[in-house]
């Protein structure tokens, strides 16, 4: 496998995701978790919530494709870690704007620690995300 | 007697092996809208890194399952995860997952319960550990 480069303060391409319904439906189904929050508005606001939220898991799955798009090969991933701070409200009819962006925080004994943001309008839905990636 | 710190360090049985199949990976990698990364289709794909957590949460269950710690699915918020690689999974890997309560702290009605999910081969080759903050807050009487 070849050596990459990365420097810290380096900004990796950027990428935003429109999530819609069948995109919720789709994940319960590959993901096995069918959680009604998920899918079902009343479950959701029993729960306190404003409506259909996303899977946490799918934020943390898409938000690490800044990562993998950028090294080429997702085997050089070695760690990831997230908060789930804030829901990801999914509208009945349209979708939502998340964006992805990620930063070289620190390169030190050939891996590359990279710092994650996940914006869904203001708000930021991942805290502390950070993944490690292998690069020689 | 509901969760407390008395419970750190119980584990679980490893679940049944499931085998990771390239049809699954591909299904996987389209719900992440990545379909077209070449890594996760061919003869030889292996799977998007946070696949392991479907693996790990089918663990969970343990939790769930155990009457002495009185916790429900339906209570239960993931708070964080942390996914630590020793190598990818594959098409054709055979995986179980072991849960071990590793924190537990009580807070009011909330317990922030902290699980590590070990993923090894039925071989005994360690995947991955993923690691799980849930915080399960207790139904409180009126």
């Amino acid at each position: 496998m070849s050596e990459m480069t990365a420097e810290v303060g380096q900004h990796l391409p950027a990428l935003t995701r429109t999530l819609t319904r069948v995109d919720l439906a789709r994940y319960a189904g590959a993901s096995g978790d069918f959680n009604p929050i998920h899918y079902n508005d009343a479950a959701a606001e029993g729960l306190g919530l404003p409506g259909v939220i996303a899977h946490g898991m799918l934020t943390m799955g898409t938000a690490l494709r800044v990562v993998t798009d950028w090294c080429g090969d997702p085997s050089r991933v070695l760690g990831y870690y997230v908060r789930f701070t804030r829901p990801v409200v999914v509208p009945a009819v349209g979708g939502v704007d998340v964006r992805f962006a990620g930063t070289v925080a620190a390169v030190a004994d050939g891996v590359a620690t990279i710092s994650i943001e996940a914006m869904c309008g203001e708000e930021k839905v991942l805290g502390s995300a950070t993944a490690e990636v292998r690069l020689g | 007697m509901p969760i407390s710190d008395a419970h750190v360090g119980r584990s679980y049985p490893a679940t049944a092996p499931y085998e990771v199949s390239r049809a699954k990976i591909a299904e996987f990698a389209a719900a992440l809208g990545d379909a077209d990364n070449p890594a996760y289709a061919g003869d030889d794909p292996i799977a998007p890194p946070t696949f392991a957590a479907v693996l790990a949460a089918a663990a969970w269950d343990g939790l769930f399952d155990d009457p002495e710690l009185g916790l429900s699915l339906s209570r239960m918020v993931h708070a964080d995860q942390r996914f630590a690689w020793r190598r990818p999974l594959r098409a054709g890997d055979l995986v179980s997952a072991t849960l071990t309560i590793e924190k537990v702290r009580v807070r009011g009605a909330a317990a922030f319960v902290t699980v590590a999910v070990v993923l090894s081969t039925t071989d005994g080759e360690e995947l991955c550990t993923a690691s799980s903050t849930l915080v399960h807050t207790n139904e409180v009487a009126a």
